[in-house]
């Protein structure tokens, strides 16, 4: 009874489980390095950001689901171009942000948003 | 004895069978759900029997909620008018009027939208109201009370019940006559309470971009998820999170941030007020 109390939870979930069929994949980015990089340039003082211990900020927006976001800030398309650009120089695509320019490489942004997109 | 034990028996089997059936129906649900057979287009109609069976659910829910409601009275003229006003601007796209058919939108809906003509003879005055306030479920009727207020919910039933009398040509010259009437928008200054609260974020469309703790929803990614949000420093990476700042944002995100993608959603003072308080009571 139990056993099959389970499988028909499986079955629900499974059948209500969302799949996303846009998988942003950012060229030259390292999901692993990317979460080095980010514990690093201490995003975790303003995020809080899964996987990384002591990211457990509230000034920006929690990063938990970024990978499913359907836009950065909420301000532009969630894609692999603009997330970098977003990390790199936020206030040069939205003046008014709180989000600083955080002088950090192409590439250490690209390694960042792979990590982010791993978050679902 | 003996017939007390078989009695026991009988009676121990017949709620066994009726255990296994309840099951048995609940199983064969969740197989045809599962399976996908089920059709959600609005192309495939409804059993005869569903869409009975859906109706009759419709009259009896509909006359048990409005059981308390008295209608004022309807015959003022100047009311007909006002009610004429809020059927233009928010009733014809999908109702259509006497001589116009509804819009192509509506056209396609299942259920489709009935003939108000036909509705103001069939049911009485308080339950046309009473659908008008508070809408539908899973048809395309919206709840209109926090659109129109109480006063034009009442002038629109008062409107509706004279549209089985009108023919098109007097429809047309009442419509001319409506044209410097406006639709009175709710305004809505009650006390906070949370389950007012609640309805105010699904009633002006929060949750089809947000998620927000307590708000059963299509769980979207489109904004930031609102769970925890009296923790949250600032509002939209700008403004520092107060009550004032909140009701701010959400009355006119785009002038506190030329690039959002959040709209201006058109929400009154009074209820940016308490869905603030609302959010700002998540933990």
């Amino acid at each position: 009874m139990t056993r099959l109390a389970f499988v028909t939870a499986c079955m629900i979930l499974g059948a209500c489980a969302r799949q996303d069929s846009y998988q942003p994949q950012v060229p030259g980015g390292d999901a692993q390095r990317g979460r080095i990089a980010l514990r690093q340039h201490e995003c975790g003082v303003c995020h809080l950001i899964p996987g990384i211990h002591a990211a457990r900020g509230y000034v920006g927006p929690p990063l938990t689901t970024f990978a499913m976001n359907v836009y950065v800030a909420g301000k532009y398309p969630n894609t692999p171009a603009y997330l970098v650009r977003w990390i790199m120089d936020a206030p040069a695509l939205a003046p008014e942000t709180a989000m600083p320019a955080l002088g950090v490489t192409e590439a250490e942004a690209r390694d960042m948003a792979a990590y982010l997109y791993t978050l679902e | 004895m003996k017939y007390e034990i078989h009695r026991k028996r009988g009676f121990l089997l017949a709620a066994a069978g009726a255990i296994a059936l309840v099951l048995v129906g609940i199983g064969g649900g969740f197989v045809i759900l599962l399976s996908g057979a089920l059709s959600t287009d609005a192309t495939t109609q409804h059993f005869r029997l569903t869409h009975r069976i859906l109706d009759a659910g419709l009259r009896f829910s509909v006359r048990n909620s409005s059981r308390s409601i008295v209608a004022p009275t309807l015959t003022d003229p100047a009311m007909v008018m006002r009610g004429l006003s809020c059927y233009r601007q928010h009733c014809v796209q999908c109702h259509g009027s006497p001589g116009s058919a509804q819009s192509d939108a509506a056209k396609g809906l299942l259920p489709i939208p009935n003939s108000l003509a036909e509705s103001a003879r069939e049911w009485p005055p308080e339950s046309l109201y009473y659908i008008t306030r508070k809408g539908v479920r899973m048809t395309g009727m919206p709840a209109w009370e926090f659109r129109i207020s109480d006063e034009g919910l009442w002038s629109t039933t008062a409107f509706l019940m004279t549209l089985p009398l009108l023919t098109p040509e007097r429809y047309r010259q009442m419509e001319d006559a409506s044209l410097s009437e406006s639709c009175p928008p709710a305004r809505d200054g009650s006390t906070f309470s949370t389950d007012r609260a609640d309805m105010l974020l699904r009633q002006y469309a929060c949750h089809s971009c947000h998620r927000i703790e307590g708000i059963v929803g299509p769980n979207s990614h489109v904004g930031p998820a609102l769970s925890d949000w009296s923790r949250r420093r600032y509002i939209a990476g700008i403004l520092p999170n107060t009550p004032e700042n909140l009701v701010r944002w959400i009355r006119d995100p785009q002038s506190v941030s030329p690039t959002t993608l959040m709209p201006d959603l058109g929400v009154d003072e009074a209820h940016a007020r308490q869905m603030a308080v609302y959010l700002m009571a998540l933990k």
